[in-house]
């Protein structure tokens, strides 16, 4: 509107400016403020839980971070929680990517039935499938045992890893399909006349295109897979496995028992931390990799 | 394209580990609940018994099945539509006006999103307290102390009191992706549209609505997808279906039946249903939504 | 990259054999070595006790290693094993949590008969374990689920139930504690004109507990436990009329923002009513001061705690006793070394240190007279004449849609917050009740 010169339409223009400044900014107030209400409720000492929540803490009471850590075992269980995460994401990243580009970019006799496939995974629910698979993994390990001894896949950090990025593969092929789509033919045909073959053609020209699409893919997955807790909870059983968001639950009120608030806001923080610390990293590249087509079509 | 040497070979490498994953971990387990949808099972033991379509039969007649149904849909509708409509609204203002701050919205939008249920929960807990809370502490300043506003106690409310919750989760999310797909729409189209005197509405229903059509038909199903599971999980750490079963939803029912009413079986037949009924709304929506592709 | 893949890989496959697992302890049963693996819940009692009496049995008992599950969500670790079929040898869990375990197992059949162990001698002492155990805990249709007479469920720490209360403010005030119902209203509308509500609830799960005590005053015993097998007919009798009623009336004396935190996260802040003067009585059980033990309080607080006010002059006075169980799965491997754990548990020496170390209080003969202090008050309820009881609704075959939880007690939320009726609630129950009966197992 920038060409108007008329009066009327800028003294409108203004009040509506001035609205949406003040809707944006009540909207970021209701987001901040929790946020921040989270980070207070950190320090707080135990008896003060008990109070008005919205009351400031009567001093910075860090013993909380401590005990979260130490008694608690966050430290240990923040080491297995990074462990898995990697290894997902790292799996993810090389089994999804070729398999997207594919099913994207080749027409073959099966690619139609593949897509669809894979489009009805969107659907499943890890809800109800932890169960069956916990009793496939459980059969593989009765197995195992017969055969080599000792069980192998319940109780493996690596196991819950791939489980993961399984069930991560629908939504992740989905979105670095729709990206792959919306490039035009003419990348690869250039490199064909090159002499480049699939596998360089990809590995090479296409992959490097697809790095925005690839920062959004791991931001999305990280925090899924940070944040799980079901199927972690039912593939790891042993205690010194436990993954962060599992270990936050034992913190969270058991009835019949005195809750340590204080650890369990510590916990809190101590998970909700490296999520806001990667996502104001790679903020500016979610958008653009977004911005690239990740969900046309 | 010419065929060329080794084309099939890569297809089968690339796309082999990724289909071969997916069948063992989704679609096997996705057939085992639909097989063990038709047993009768208490969940520990190995005692299973044959009941062919008995529970899905039972579900059907169960009145607690029907509350979590419409709470489910009830959700699925409205979380869609203002959730929906804000953040369209917000990614139109945020891409198209001239806004101080811009990129510091965006980035605190789309905080929520990142926050696990447990931090919600605990905040939405403080919020909607029925003395001490925010909500009614504010509430308070007009309508005076009485009569609290029960935010998670009261039947008639406590779904809409998960709504907000949610919506105030989602916003930033599909913001983001509208913003995203918003900037693909070329500068060009709105200066000519400018020129002929279209105002910023009409040029938004014009042209920014048609041109990002195709990502907003996607983001209905991911709406729907995500409403049913994120809506157990915030059920389950806010109310855990309470007061009285009110807020029970799909799957916080099949929680509830599979693990503490030793009936595995009927809730992998609730599992069941959840699966064909997102698919089939899936796909009506798909069907409803089609237009005309609109390339620029 | 392709290269870089490669190396990926192989770190992947060589993480997934060092993080694999830590070789599974194989029960041996060479010579005397014997592992029992032992698995409870740890609740307000703490797990310190449970390390404490473990250490205590392998060292009366060379050889043995008891391997330990405790946690609050004891559930979750365990299920997963058992639903491969590998099961701990002793578990130690109540019926009544959301999470049904011993339900889930008395339902199937699971669990093993125990009536044996009740007249095997406690290690070390002359007794057998039947003569030590309070009469009443063993011949309930906890403990015998089945109704044919045999044990399968072993009594642990009991707690009395009933409802707390500050007692300084009603000396401060002036009132009595109520001891009939008609008292209890009587207070109520005293307690309205100073702004105090009569009632809360920390959530409707708390009605189990009082209902039976309800039903038990009103019935007593014989029409109690045909209640308990949902007969039919007997929720329109006048005795579960009356107790219907009460609760009824009770919700219109409840403090009315009781339902908004009537949920697993928020109960607390209903107990919290109580310590800030703003309601009266509560049903609860004395764990609730441990629970409540760094929560801020009106000024000269005491903790008070009754059983249930009678129906009329001089009637009966009931106090629900809660107590865990101990129980062995039929899965497990090590039966009659966990009958002997099982019977250990009864020694003066186990329930010593259950008592010291915890405040656990097992349900053994003169375990009471060495209590003091605070504890001795809700312990000695019964002494002052208030019948205990223990039962609760008879276990049937899973009946898909239907718990006694959301049935009987949940809608007391919508009571109070009058979105449903009596009559709703009672019609309710009467239709769940038909098709739990005819699930009963036999």
């Amino acid at each position: 509107m920038k060409n108007s010169n008329k009066g009327q339409i800028k003294e409108s223009s203004k009040v509506a400016k001035v609205v949406i400044y003040v809707i944006l900014i009540f909207l970021a107030i209701t987001i901040i403020v929790p946020v921040f209400w989270v980070f207070m409720a950190s320090i707080k000492e135990n008896q003060e839980f008990y109070r008005s929540p919205w009351a400031l803490p009567a001093g910075v009471h860090l013993q909380n971070f401590a005990d979260a850590w130490e008694k608690a075992s966050m430290g240990s269980y923040m080491l297995n929680s990074v462990i898995v995460t990697v290894i997902a994401i790292a799996l993810l990243i090389v089994i999804a990517l070729p398999a997207a580009y594919v099913l994207a970019r080749f027409k073959f006799k099966s690619s139609k039935f593949w897509n669809v496939l894979f489009m009805a995974g969107l659907f499943i629910n890890v809800n109800y499938i932890v169960v069956p698979i916990f009793l496939m993994l459980n059969n593989a390990d009765i197995f195992m045992r017969k055969v080599f001894g000792g069980p192998f896949f319940l109780n493996n950090l690596f196991i819950l890893a791939v489980v993961y990025a399984s069930t991560a593969l629908p939504f992740t092929i989905y979105l670095l399909s729709g990206y792959f789509k919306s490039l035009a033919k003419d990348y690869e045909e250039a490199a064909y006349v090159d002499g480049a073959g699939y596998f360089r053609t990809m590995v090479q020209v296409i992959m490097p295109m697809a790095k925005p699409s690839i920062v959004t893919i791991i931001l999305f997955n990280f925090l899924s897979f940070w944040n799980e807790y079901i199927i972690s909870m039912t593939l790891l059983v042993k205690p010194e496995l436990k993954t962060l968001p599992v270990g936050l639950m034992n913190l969270m009120a058991a009835q019949r028992a005195a809750v340590q608030y204080g650890q369990m806001y510590a916990g809190l923080v101590i998970v909700m931390l490296p999520t806001l610390l990667l996502y104001i990293c790679v903020q500016k590249k979610l958008t653009q990799g977004m911005t690239l087509g990740g969900l046309k079509g | 394209m010419k065929q060329r040497k080794g084309r099939g070979r890569f297809i089968f490498l690339c796309l082999a580990p990724a289909a071969i994953l997916f069948i063992i971990f989704m679609i096997i387990p996705t057939i085992d609940v639909f097989r063990m949808s038709l047993f009768k099972w208490g969940g520990y033991t190995a005692d299973k018994t044959f009941v062919g379509l008995q529970n899905f039969v039972k579900l059907f007649k169960s009145d607690k099945f029907y509350q979590a149904f419409q709470n489910s849909v009830l959700l699925i509708v409205l979380v869609t539509i203002i959730t929906f409509s804000l953040s369209l609204v917000f990614a139109a203002i945020l891409s198209r006006e001239k806004i101080k701050g811009q990129g510091f919205f965006r980035v605190i939008f789309y905080i929520p999103n990142i926050l696990s249920v447990v931090v919600i929960s605990a905040i939405f807990s403080a919020i909607y307290d029925p003395t001490q809370g925010l909500l009614n502490s504010i509430l308070n300043l007009f309508r005076g102390g009485e009569n609290p506003i029960l935010w998670l106690g009261d039947r008639k409310i406590v779904i809409y009191s998960i709504i907000i919750a949610m919506v105030w989760q989602a916003i930033g999310y599909y913001m983001v992706m509208y913003m995203a797909s918003m900037a693909n729409v070329p500068e060009s189209l709105y200066e000519s549209a400018s020129l002929e005197g279209a105002g910023r509405i009409k040029q938004f229903f014009s042209i920014t609505l048609p041109l990002i059509w195709t990502n907003i038909r996607t983001t209905l199903t991911f709406f729907i997808i995500s409403t049913i599971n994120m809506s157990f999980l915030f059920v389950r750490a806010m109310t855990n279906g309470g007061p009285d079963n009110a807020s029970s939803v799909f799957l916080s029912y099949m929680y509830q039946e599979a693990y503490t009413n030793s009936s595995y079986g009927y809730g992998m037949a609730i599992g069941a249903v959840v699966f064909i009924f997102s698919f089939a709304l899936a796909g009506v929506l798909n069907a409803v939504t089609k237009r005309d592709e609109i390339e620029f | 990259m392709k290269a870089k893949k490669v190396i990926s890989l192989t770190m992947a496959a060589a993480m997934a054999m060092t993080l694999g697992i830590i070789p599974e302890k194989v029960a041996h049963a060479e010579g005397e070595e014997q592992t029992l693996n032992v698995a409870v819940v740890e609740t307000a009692y703490g797990a310190q006790m449970w390390h404490d009496v473990c250490d205590a049995f392998e060292k009366a008992n060379p050889g043995v290693t008891i391997n330990l599950t405790i946690d609050k969500k004891m559930e979750d670790i365990i299920m997963p094993a058992m639903k491969a079929g590998d099961y701990p040898d002793v578990i130690m869990r109540a019926v009544g949590a959301a999470t049904a375990l011993p339900e889930t197992f008395i339902k199937d059949n699971n669990v093993v008969d125990l009536t044996d162990v009740l007249s095997m001698t406690v290690p070390g002492e002359e007794v057998t374990v039947g003569e030590k155990i309070l009469p009443g805990f063993v011949d309930n249709s906890i403990t015998n689920p089945y109704g044919d007479g045999q044990t399968y469920l072993m009594p642990m720490f009991y707690a009395p139930c009933g409802l707390f209360y500050n007692a300084a403010l009603l000396e401060e005030k002036g009132w009595e504690v109520p001891e009939t119902w008609d008292q209890m209203w009587e207070l109520g509308d005293k307690a309205k004109e100073e702004g105090i509500s009569l009632f809360t609830y920390p959530h409707a799960g708390y009605f189990d507990a009082f209902f039976y005590a309800m039903l038990h005053e009103s019935m007593g015993t014989e029409m109690f436990q045909k209640a308990l097998r949902y007969e039919e007919g007997i929720w329109d009798t006048p005795e579960a009329t009356k107790v219907f009623d009460i609760i009824t009336k009770l919700t219109t004396y409840t403090e009315p923002t009781t339902p908004g935190n009537a949920n697993d996260n928020d109960f607390q802040k209903n107990q919290q009513l109580i310590l800030d003067n703003k309601a009266l009585f509560m049903p609860n059980g004395n764990w609730v001061i441990g629970e409540m033990a760094e929560a801020p309080r009106a000024e000269g607080f005491e903790w008070g705690f009754t059983a249930l006010p009678a129906l009329e002059e001089g009637g009966e006075r009931a106090s629900y006793t809660f107590f865990e169980q101990t129980w062995m799965p039929k899965g497990a491997v090590n039966q009659d070394l966990g009958k002997q754990f099982i019977a250990y548990l009864y020694s003066d020496e186990a329930a010593d240190i259950f008592a010291t170390v915890g405040n656990a209080v097992q349900p053994i003969k003169g375990m009471s007279d060495k209590l003091d202090g605070d504890a001795k008050l809700y312990y000695s309820v019964y002494d002052t004449g208030a019948v205990a009881v223990m039962d609760a609704f008879a276990t049937t075959d899973p009946v898909e849609g239907i718990t006694v939880r959301t049935t009987f007690f949940d809608p007391v939320d919508s009571l109070v917050t009058g979105d449903k009726t009596e009559e709703e609630w009672v019609e309710q129950i009467k239709k769940d009740s038909d098709e739990l009966r005819a699930a009963l197992k036999e």
